[in-house]
């Protein structure tokens, strides 16, 4: 009733102004809503320009081959983290499911290329059934994806470590060798890249994508649309899940073997790579391209550190200073868009 | 009696559940319930409890704190390199780290209630800056052992009792009139139930959320050099386990994550049952990747039995109070 009454005040008032002209584009309003992502790309172009004074043959193929080699795995995790942070989730579970992928692949795999790609499709179907479990949870009992997704990890790892109580088993050479198959120039995990954001161009797009971006934004309003929130759920952690598994499959063409404990490495950097990207933790805001940066910069910061010659430990101190610079562009950004729409 | 049950129904549940566990373990391994072995429970128990203290306000505030594993582990490692293993140093270093703890508590804090930065991004920056910090420090070598004064806190005895199970239980009672008696307490369920609501019933939020934040800087700071003392030396990564268990601890005492209900009694329960089950899997004989399983297998029963769908009786009675 309030708002209708402000309505006719404003319809009333309206007239009274300056004749009608066409809406003006709002640049600044479009510019702080995307300042996150802008922030992000403008830390990634400053740390490869440091990176590439130092350090001769950044700017080559080679070196964006080498680097995004180091990055995939991220990529990959913080791909599904992203799906799960956009529908207003948190997805701490991966870190249980990549050890699971990786100490499969270890004791699995072998120089038999059908009895691999089966354990393969195994090991990608075993992820996308377990998150979907993770989001029935959810969503059958009303839980908090926080807590139930820290019990998910917690007993993959231990599966994890039944499988595989250290590090080791192996990967056949042939495996190994996909990371730095070539095709014009570009090995396989620029290809990947590529392909995720491809898959994000059309993903974002589909009734699926939009139904887990609305139930993000407004989980009420969602379902008052007709969005089934229990299915957005079991799709968002089933991603989320495959996507751990995608990154397992690549985690060990990096590593040659498995491990039990190596997933808990990507659980808060993956969060962390899609914040840094411009993703919002309050769900329904951000963009794949976003998260990828984010992950490229996270990597590229163990590089800086190396070719500024001081210790390895200041990597994380800066990964985390990155990450709170990001944040609180992105959280100043918003004040100044939600002062403007007031 | 039944008014009491229907409100602290997820608490009586743990300490049920607790019990349960107990006997069941007592059963598999007849000299677990010996006096040597519950005071080591008990002793193991305390380092859970006293960090999942902190845990415990910032969580019922409606946060998280992830910051506790480094800011423990930078207590410890700072406080035996600056004692060298003597005791007098004691004296102004203890205090140095407690103000320190306090300080990244108060950096947190300032960041989530003043910057609206997310708590888990918040605490996640500031547990990894502090790691790098530490580790740019030490060079990842390690350090002096534990004065003898902080071995005596962690492992002595005072008339048979352990030493840290009597600071837990003052520790513990401090909690409990906090949350239960000081207009703090009641500043914190409401700021944990909802911000705005709080906010505008003239509650102080955002001094509530720093001293939550502060408190957990203390907490995780204190049981640091405590455990110190514990293993006789302090080491890089002995605070990671306390992230999981101090959380955990938190979940399984019936504290709903979204903020605004539970009690540190509930925690104390949790840190005793996530400790017996640690005891428990050896005399099952059973591998440590087991014990993963079974801790996440208890947090999932807990928060279902606290989730809507199984409120059951308890809820009914609840809203029919309100």
């Amino acid at each position: 009733m309030v708002m209708s009454v402000q309505q006719t005040v404003q319809m009333a008032q309206r007239p009274a102004k300056t004749k009608p002209t066409k809406p003006a584009i709002d640049w600044r309003g479009r510019l702080l809503d995307r300042a996150p992502f802008l922030v992000a790309c403008l830390m990634l172009a400053l740390i490869v320009g440091i990176y590439g004074s130092l350090q001769s043959g950044v700017f080559s193929l080679d070196e964006l081959n080498l680097d995004t080699a180091a990055a995939m795995t991220l990529m990959l995790a913080a791909t599904g983290q992203t799906i799960v942070l956009l529908r207003g989730g948190i997805d701490l579970s991966i870190g249980g499911m990549i050890s699971l992928g990786t100490v499969i692949a270890a004791t699995r795999f072998t120089d038999d290329a059908s009895t691999t790609a089966l354990w393969a499709l195994i090991i990608l179907a075993l992820g996308f059934l377990i998150g979907a479990l993770n989001g029935l949870l959810i969503s059958l009992l009303k839980l908090q994806p926080f807590l139930v997704t820290l019990a998910t990890w917690s007993i993959l790892n231990g599966i994890a470590m039944i499988i595989l109580p250290t590090d080791g088993g192996s990967i056949p050479s042939w495996w190994v060798g996909f990371a730095s198959a070539q095709l014009l120039g570009l090995t396989s995990p620029v290809w990947m890249l590529l392909a995720l954001l491809l898959f994000w161009w059309w993903f974002r797009a589909t009734r699926v994508g939009i139904a887990i971006q609305a139930t993000g934004s407004n989980e009420k309003s969602a379902f008052l649309s007709g969005v089934s929130i229990a299915r957005v759920n079991l799709v968002t952690y089933g991603l989320s899940g495959l996507f751990a598994a995608g990154a397992a499959l690549f985690l060990v063409t990096q590593t040659g073997a498995g491990s039990p404990t190596i997933g808990k490495d990507y659980i808060l950097p993956s969060v962390a790579a899609a914040v840094i990207g411009g993703v919002s933790l309050f769900g329904g805001r951000g963009h794949l391209a976003g998260t990828l940066i984010g992950a490229f910069v996270l990597t590229l910061i163990g590089n800086l550190v190396f070719v500024l010659h001081v210790s390895s430990y200041w990597q994380p101190v800066a990964s985390g200073v990155i990450l709170l610079l990001s944040v609180l562009a992105s959280s100043v950004a918003e004040k100044a868009a939600r002062n403007r729409a007031q | 009696m039944s008014a009491f049950l229907a409100r602290n129904r997820l608490i009586v549940l743990a300490y049920a559940g607790m019990l349960a566990l107990l006997l069941v373990t007592a059963l598999f391994s007849p000299g677990f319930l010996s006096v040597s072995n519950m005071r080591s429970t008990v002793v193991l128990a305390a380092f859970v409890g006293i960090v999942a203290l902190g845990q415990t306000f910032v969580i019922i505030g409606g946060g998280i704190d992830l910051s506790v594993p480094w800011v423990l582990n930078s207590a410890a490692i700072i406080m035996a390199l600056l004692c060298g293993g003597q005791d007098l140093p004691l004296v102004w270093v203890m205090p140095l780290l407690l103000a320190g703890g306090a300080f990244i508590g108060l950096i947190n804090g300032i960041g989530v209630a003043q910057f609206g930065v997310p708590p888990i991004i918040m605490t996640l920056a500031t547990n990894v800056i502090l790691q790098g910090l530490i580790l740019v420090l030490t060079g990842g070598s390690p350090t002096p052992s534990a004065p003898a004064l902080i071995q005596f806190l962690s492992v002595g005895r005072l008339s048979g009792f352990p030493v840290i199970a009597l600071i837990w239980l003052a520790l513990t009672l401090v909690a409990t009139l906090l949350l239960s008696k000081a207009a703090f307490g009641r500043h914190l369920y409401a700021l944990g139930t909802s911000a705005t609501v709080a906010e505008f019933s003239g509650v102080p939020t955002a001094r509530t959320t720093i001293l939550t934040y502060v408190i957990s800087g203390l907490t995780a700071a204190f049981a640091g050099m405590l455990l110190t003392g514990y293993s006789g030396q302090a080491y890089l990564g002995m605070g990671d386990a306390y992230l999981f268990t101090s959380i955990a601890a938190v979940a399984i005492g019936g504290a709903s994550i979204l903020g605004g209900s539970g009690h540190y009694l509930g925690t104390v329960a949790g840190a005793m049952v996530l400790t017996i089950l640690t005891g428990l899997l050896p005399a099952l004989n059973l591998s440590s990747g087991a014990l993963l399983i079974v801790y996440g297998a208890v947090i999932l029963l807990t928060v279902s039995i606290g989730s809507e769908t199984f409120a059951g009786l308890g809820g009914r009675l609840r809203r029919k109070e309100g």
